[in-house]
């Protein structure tokens, strides 16, 4: 296995990880915690097959992931705003599993 | 040779330790750990970016994926568990769902997931290039030298644009939630008070410097911007009160001098070029520097404002 | 002064007005009603503009930044764009008009304009990207916008609701840039034009195209993925729920569309047989939940992950029906944004009316509130799929393509989903048209101006039931349904 697919596999595992942990887990700090789990596995992926290029690596990718962390910042800071207000509402946290499908 | 297995033992070790933590992070049922955890995983992990080249990635997830996100989620397990009394964390931090054993219909999925990601990552070719060459190129008409900051404030600035919005947006959300719950700040001891006060104006000269330098070396708006933002929270921790007018228009407009610097270049560019955002290549660097410096205030009062929750009480409810 | 106007950028206009006008209306809340007027007049005659634009000189290009691809970002406008970016202008105007009465309270008020018009703004860039990253950060800004939204009563169902919501949109939007990820790193740009040419079939490129489609399906609330929906868009304040389900819920299915048809058209049929039995499911079980429900804003959520299913009806049609399906996808499309956004104002009304929106104890509203009465029986038509109607017109061409490729499965859906709808509308129709047993003497005046938006909505609904050649002919400005293929 050479060496630069290491990291991208990692990031592979990452992401399987972390849909799990979305999935499994119905306490919903700990799905937000999957989420982000879920996303440095993408970041991982791009950044690691942008050193493919050599010495200077692809910058574009690098600027995505600045963009995907801001991103996954601004969307875990409304995540855990709603789980408090939800808390507050409700004294629970996790979601209530009547709903219809 | 030996240098070269070396550092592949070096990845392996610390890619497995990535996911070591992660696992980790998500299988304790402690909450408070979980968190630690996960600070510790971004921790890690931007160790990684610099591994791989990465140096504006890595600061950027060292500030905000590890910094910031990790100081949201500890201030929201602390209003979890004890609401009003505001102490650090109680004793109810575990979650309450026992199951520890896998459940096996998940799993399967996890699995099949990682076999077609591993299968697609192994096809690809090794000799790729991407964009690179095409920014390098470029780099000379971009207005600065760091080819990350080229891309992110010239060749994809649109993108940026609208992330700054995204970041708004969800200060927008979270304040309609409703207003900041009175959190009575107990006793400040005054070794967090001296170093607050030392450490602010670091802070500010550290993101500063940041937001100079990376016109030509790693650094940024982003990264200096959640700088200015950890030295937001370090005073909100250390009992700092937020003025009656905050909400005032001044703050606004300071939550929103990124956006608004860019929406308004992106105007003018458009009336004078024909095209948004084209910046003329002589003007480029200075204008990147402008757009970077209104970014980075908005960027860091932003950051601030979402570790402060709800709503900045007015005395003017009408403002509201 | 036609020249000058063939000069004016409508597409930078479309995106920049409302991204600035939601960014004025929060620094100024006075004047956030009127800026939230002002601007969604501007976009309609905008996209007017626009529409000229390509009618005159065919599909048009703006290099952001002066970077063309695959270095820069570009926006591109269609005929499919433009049909999207109509329905988001048409929806948003009527929306907006109706916003300035439904939030009576200031402290409502103030929170919801700057959001919209960001909304808005999100909406309008997603429909001109021609970038598979630049999509990724305008379905951000639309998700969190949405669900901000959402949550804006702060009711204990609408946290609930937009908490799944988020959950499902964040999880949707990791799949996608994990599939944008893919490609960028096959092929080294994002540009969809410039990938079209260079796609070819290959491992990674099967991984990308799974994980990007069930990222944008799960957006969508396609059948199973779409829990989320129901919750989400009945306990969202009226406006906001028409919002949801007559554009936000477009978005991500108009990016699958896109990519479909200029990525990836694969032409081998399982992928395509799969999306239509989902979207077959859809129609079935979600008119059978529709009709199920007591409360009126639950019903036509139901309706709406029903209507979705239609769109997917087309995906087994499209390789042989030389474009006949996809007419009849952006048909359906815009007449369901425009029926369905009637149909939560509406609901809006009767709750504004009565307080409350249980179908069994709407009496007499067609004698109380007879234009909004009315305002839902047209759009019933239209969701139906009786003549005249757009959702007809919609609805005919899809049955037309199955017919012609006797896919008999299809023409059965499409004759039973039909049935059904009759169901559930009439059940609501048969409420509101007859007297009820007790007297509900309190009830809230609705002002007109509520009334006559849900009414114009429905009534435009209609109309398009007469205007399909003319519609059709812009759809089809710029060929975006000439598809490339590539083959397994």
């Amino acid at each position: 296995m050479s060496p630069q697919l290491i990291y991208p596999l990692i990031g592979a595992g990452l992401f399987s990880l972390g849909l799990y942990g979305l999935i499994v887990h119905s306490h919903l700090l700990r799905k937000i915690l999957a989420i982000n789990i879920m996303g440095s596995g993408v970041f991982l992926i791009l950044v690691a097959l942008a050193k493919r290029s050599g010495e200077m690596p692809d910058p574009v990718p690098h600027a995505m992931v600045i963009t995907g962390i801001v991103v996954a910042v601004s969307a875990t800071a409304l995540a855990l705003a709603m789980m408090l207000k939800l808390h507050t509402e409700t004294g629970r946290t996790d979601l209530p599993d009547d709903q219809q499908t | 040779m030996e240098i070269s297995l070396l550092s592949t033992i070096f990845d392996v070790l610390l890619g497995l330790s990535l996911l070591g933590l992660a696992w980790s992070a998500l299988a304790t049922t402690d909450l408070f750990k979980a968190v630690l955890l996960f600070i510790a995983f971004g921790l890690l992990m931007a160790l990684v970016w610099v591994r791989l080249n990465a140096p504006d990635v890595a600061l950027a997830e060292a500030a905000i994926g590890a910094g910031i996100t990790g100081a949201l989620m500890l201030s929201a397990l602390a209003r979890l568990n004890s609401p009003h009394t505001g102490r650090a964390i109680a004793s109810h931090t575990t979650d309450p769902e026992k199951d520890p054993s896998i459940q096996w219909w998940p799993f399967i999925s996890l699995v099949l997931v990682f076999i077609g990601l591993a299968y697609s990552v192994f096809t690809f070719s090794p000799a790729f290039m991407g964009l690179q060459p095409d920014v390098y190129s470029q780099l000379v008409n971009s207005g600065v030298e760091n080819p990350v900051t080229a891309v992110l404030l010239n060749f994809r600035g649109y993108d940026t644009l609208l992330e700054m919005l995204v970041l708004f947006v969800a200060l927008l959300g979270v304040w309609s939630l409703g207003e900041n719950p009175a959190v009575k700040t107990p006793f400040i001891s005054p070794v967090l008070d001296t170093l607050s006060r030392l450490l602010t104006p670091v802070f500010i000269l550290v993101a500063a410097y940041i937001l100079w330098v990376g016109a030509h070396a790693p650094g940024g708006a982003f990264q200096a911007g959640s700088i200015l933002g950890a030295a937001g929270i370090l005073l909100l921790l250390s009992g700092w009160q937020l003025r009656k007018d905050t909400s005032s228009l001044f703050f606004r407009v300071l939550l929103l001098a990124g956006p608004l610097a860019f929406v308004a270049l992106a105007a003018i560019t458009l009336l004078i070029q024909g095209q948004l955002l084209e910046y003329p290549p002589a003007q480029a660097g200075l204008l990147i520097l402008i757009l970077e410096t209104f970014a980075t205030l908005s960027i860091g009062v932003t950051l601030a404002a979402l570790f402060l929750g709800g709503f900045p009480w007015s005395k003017n409810r009408a403002l509201k | 002064m036609l020249s000058m106007l063939a000069q004016i950028p409508f597409d930078a206009i479309l995106i920049l007005l409302p991204l600035g006008a939601g960014m004025l209306s929060f620094l100024w809340p006075v004047i956030a009603r009127a800026l939230g007027l002002l601007t969604t007049v501007a976009v309609l005659m905008s996209v007017i503009g626009l529409g000229w634009q390509i009618q005159q000189s065919g599909s048009h290009i703006h290099l952001l930044g002066g970077w063309s691809a695959p270095l820069g970002i570009q926006l591109y406008a269609d005929g499919l764009s433009l049909l999207m970016l109509a329905a988001t202008a048409i929806v948003g105007f009527a929306v907006s008009i109706y916003a300035t009465r439904y939030f009576s309270r200031r402290h409502d008020e103030v929170r919801f304009w700057p959001v919209w018009l960001l909304l808005l703004g999100a909406l309008n860039a997603l429909f001109l990207a021609a970038d598979i990253f630049n999509l990724y950060v305008t379905l951000e800004l639309l998700g969190l916008a949405a669900v901000a939204l959402t949550a804006l009563t702060g009711s204990r169902q609408a946290l609930v609701g937009a908490m799944r919501y988020l959950f499902a949109t964040l999880l949707g939007s990791l799949c996608y840039l994990l599939g944008v990820a893919l490609l960028y790193q096959t092929y080294g740009t994002v540009d969809i034009a410039l990938l079209g040419e260079l796609l070819e079939s290959s491992p990674g490129v099967w991984a990308a195209l799974g994980l990007i489609t069930t990222g944008l399906v799960l957006k969508t609330a396609l059948f199973p993925f779409h829990f989320w929906l129901p919750p989400a868009h009945a306990s969202a304040p009226a406006p906001v729920s028409a919002v949801l389900s007559a554009l936000v819920v477009k978005a991500s299915f108009y990016i699958l569309l896109r990519l479909w048809l200029t990525l990836f058209n694969p032409t081998d049929d399982s992928i395509n047989n799969l999306l239509g039995l989902l979207g077959a499911t859809a129609v079935l079980w979600g008119s059978i939940q529709a009709f199920r429900q007591t409360r009126l804003k639950l019903l036509i959520a139901y309706s709406t992950v029903a209507q979705i299913g239609y769109l997917f009806l087309a995906f087994p049609l499209a390789a042989a029906s030389g474009g006949l399906a996809w007419n009849a996808v952006a048909y359906l499309a815009l007449s369901h944004a425009l029926a369905k956004a009637a149909m939560f104002l509406t609901a809006g009304n009767l709750i504004h009316f009565d307080g409350h929106d249980r179908i069994a104890d709407l009496d007499r509203v067609v004698q109380r509130l007879p234009v909004t009465a009315w305002a839902f029986a047209l759009a019933g038509v239209s969701i139906m799929g009786l003549p005249p109607s757009g959702g007809f017109i919609g609805k005919w061409l899809l049955l037309e393509a199955a017919l012609k490729q006797g896919n008999w499965g299809i023409v059965t859906v499409l004759v039973v989903g039909g049935l059904l709808a009759a169901a559930y509308i009439f059940k609501v129709l048969g409420n509101t048209f007859t007297e009820a047993l007790h007297h509900h003497e309190s009830s809230t005046s609705v002002p007109a101006r509520m009334e006559w938006t849900a009414f114009g909505l429905a009534l435009g609904a209609i109309i398009l039931g007469f205007t399909a050649t003319p519609v059709l002919e812009i759809i089809n400005l710029g060929s975006p349904f000439s598809a490339r293929e590539i083959s397994p």
